[in-house]
This record gives structure tokens, sequence and C-alpha cells, in this order.
């Protein structure tokens, strides 16, 4: 299961959206594939195995793993105050502008249904081809097609409004 | 034209999202969350090895009687004097010991521990000498099959201990092996 760990980890925090949940999720599917361990050394591919089982055990207790909206910086709070709350906000890489725009897609994000915010995540920040999405969640391609067009178009409205883009 | 300024926001909100932050895991966590994940397996599914009945799974098996109308007194010692059953296992080979309970009354969230000597282990769990799960019984005979595996040539006690409130009780199962 370790080389799976990683990938594993993203996908609870993209299902999830929050480190608690994340981490409650991962333990979670880890417990139930500890008792599958016979099962798990037959099946092919067991990383999309494993993704599944976790997909499954957040639609099943998805009450449990609710997300958690993300940590977002108050209105008015300057650029940089409080930015180290945004996950991975301590890239060198991203200056105070981009964080401030990814701290907005946070926000817009968090405006989604579970169910797009989990299609654009894994396709658009995850890289999920249609195909994989598919097998994840069980939702036709053509269903995934949809949900992330409605969700794309959600965002370009919310972004669009607050200046995010223009 | 229109369309051109979609295309450059759905861009902008694609190179957005491809940028949409998360950070690692926290260094351990996930060594913390296997050994968790063991602990808790192993726990989940002795709870499950507790089974209540007295069905076909006897005939299969060796069969250990660990006390007849069991009703937990207070905390004593093993009985030296007392005649220890025993099983004999080949090396190398599993094979399913069932120990039977007997308890004049329900216990809930009973302690149970199995102590198992150097060379004896649990099929599928080496090097675990000591296990603790909480379970509970039902009046009458409860069933508790161990799958045992022998890698050393040597055998040796294996103690159960029932605790449940401030009472319990040590039954020893001799193991020898061939």
């Amino acid at each position: 299961m370790r080389p799976h760990f990683d990938r594993l980890y993203r996908l609870a925090w993209r299902l999830t959206g929050a480190k608690p949940e994340a981490e409650d999720l991962f333990q979670e599917l880890l417990i139930k594939a500890f008792g599958k361990l016979d099962d798990l050394v037959e099946i092919d591919e067991p990383g999309s195995w494993l993704c599944r089982v976790m997909y499954n055990l957040f639609i099943d207790e998805q009450r449990r793993f609710a997300r958690r909206r993300m940590h977002t910086v108050e209105e008015g709070q300057l650029a940089g105050d409080g930015l180290e709350g945004l996950p991975g906000a301590d890239s060198p890489l991203l200056n105070n502008e981009r964080l401030e725009k990814l701290q907005r897609l946070d926000k817009a994000l968090a405006q989604l249904s579970d169910e797009h915010r989990i299609v654009v995540l894994l396709h658009d920040t995850e890289g999920y081809k249609m195909i994989e999405i598919q097998e994840l969640t069980g939702v036709p391609v053509g269903t995934v097609k949809s949900r992330l067009h409605r969700a794309r178009s959600r965002l370009r409205e919310i972004l669009l409004a607050d200046g995010t883009i223009s | 034209m229109q369309n051109d300024d979609i295309n450059k926001q759905d861009q902008e909100i694609l190179e957005l999202l491809k940028d949409y932050p998360m950070p690692a895991a926290a260094a351990g966590f996930y060594e913390q969350a296997l050994v968790r994940a063991t602990h808790e397996g192993s726990r989940r599914q002795r709870n499950r090895w507790l089974l209540t009945g007295f069905g076909a799974a006897v005939a299969a098996t060796i069969a250990v009687w660990m006390v007849g109308g069991m009703l937990l007194t207070s905390p004593q010692p093993p009985d030296a004097g007392a005649a220890i059953p025993g099983v004999t296992i080949a090396l190398a080979e599993p094979q399913t010991v069932n120990l039977v309970f007997a308890s004049a009354t329900a216990l809930d969230s009973a302690i149970l521990t199995v102590s198992l000597p150097d060379g004896i282990e649990l099929n599928g769990f080496p090097g675990q000498r000591e296990i603790t799960w909480e379970t509970s019984l039902n009046e009458g005979r409860n069933l508790l099959p161990l799958t045992l595996v022998a890698v050393k040539p040597t055998g040796g006690e294996l103690l159960a201990h029932l605790e449940h409130d401030d009472r319990d009780r040590t039954f020893r199962l001799r193991v020898d092996v061939i």
C-alpha cells in the first residue's frame, strides 16, 4: 500500500478539503484496507482500488467528512496577513497577488456543490482523466463532463463578480 | 469576441486550479496511520473472532474447554494444581484451536488478552506475542477460534486472560509442537 500513500492522501484532501477530515478519511481507508490485505495482493491495480474504496468511504460518511470550509482570510485583511492559513501557501513560488487569487478561488470552490467541486478538482487540479473519474466515482463520463462544464461556468461567474478574473 | 473572452477566462481559472495548493502530509503521519490501522484492524478482526454459539466449527477443529460454567470471581492467579488442557500442532502448519468460554451470565465489555509463548504465533500476525481486545460474552458457550502457527519447535503455554469489571480469570493452554 505504501507506494500509493501520497496519491491517496491527495485524494483525501481533494474530497474533504480540510486536514482533519483528510487525515480521518485516510486513516479509515487504511483500517478498512488492513482487513482486506489478502484481497489486495490479488488486485491488478491496487492504487485505483484503494482510491475507489476511499471515495466510497467519503460518500458513505459524507456528513462526517463534510468539508470544513477551507481556511480563508477575513474580509479586509491585508494581503499577506493570515495567508499562511491557506493550505500549501508556504510555497516561496507564490506571491501575494497570486495567493489572494487562490484564496478567492478557494471561496468560490466552497460555493460549489460537492459533486461539482470534486469533479473540477480531480480533473483540473489533479489531472484525472474523465474515464478515471468515472472509474473512481461510478458516474458516467457524460455526467462527469456535464458537471465539469457547470462547475467551470459557476466558477467563472463567481470569479468574474469578485474581480479575480476579467 | 465573447467566446474569446470566455476562453481566456477559462484559461485563467484553469491556471489557478492547477496552482490550487494543498499541504503534504505531516511528517510521520503515514507511519502513525499505519500503526493505528494495524492496531485497530487487529482489534476489529479479533472482535469478529469471538463467535457465540457452538456450531459446526467445533467439529472441524480442536476444541479446548477453558472452563465449565464460568462465573468470574474475584481476581485469582492461574490454578497451578489444576490439569492444564493441551493441544499439539505441527511446526509451520497453521492450525485452528477453538477456545470455548462458558459464562454463567452475559458479560459486556470484557477485556480478553491472549499471551502467546515464544515460537507460537497467530496466523497472519507474525511477531505479536500479546493481543488484547474488548469483547462481549453471551450467557452460555462462547467460541474463540485462534489459528496458531508454530515457528519454533519449542511450544509452551498460551494464556487467555479475561477481565470484567474488577474480576478476572486466567486460563492456560499447553501447546506442544511436533
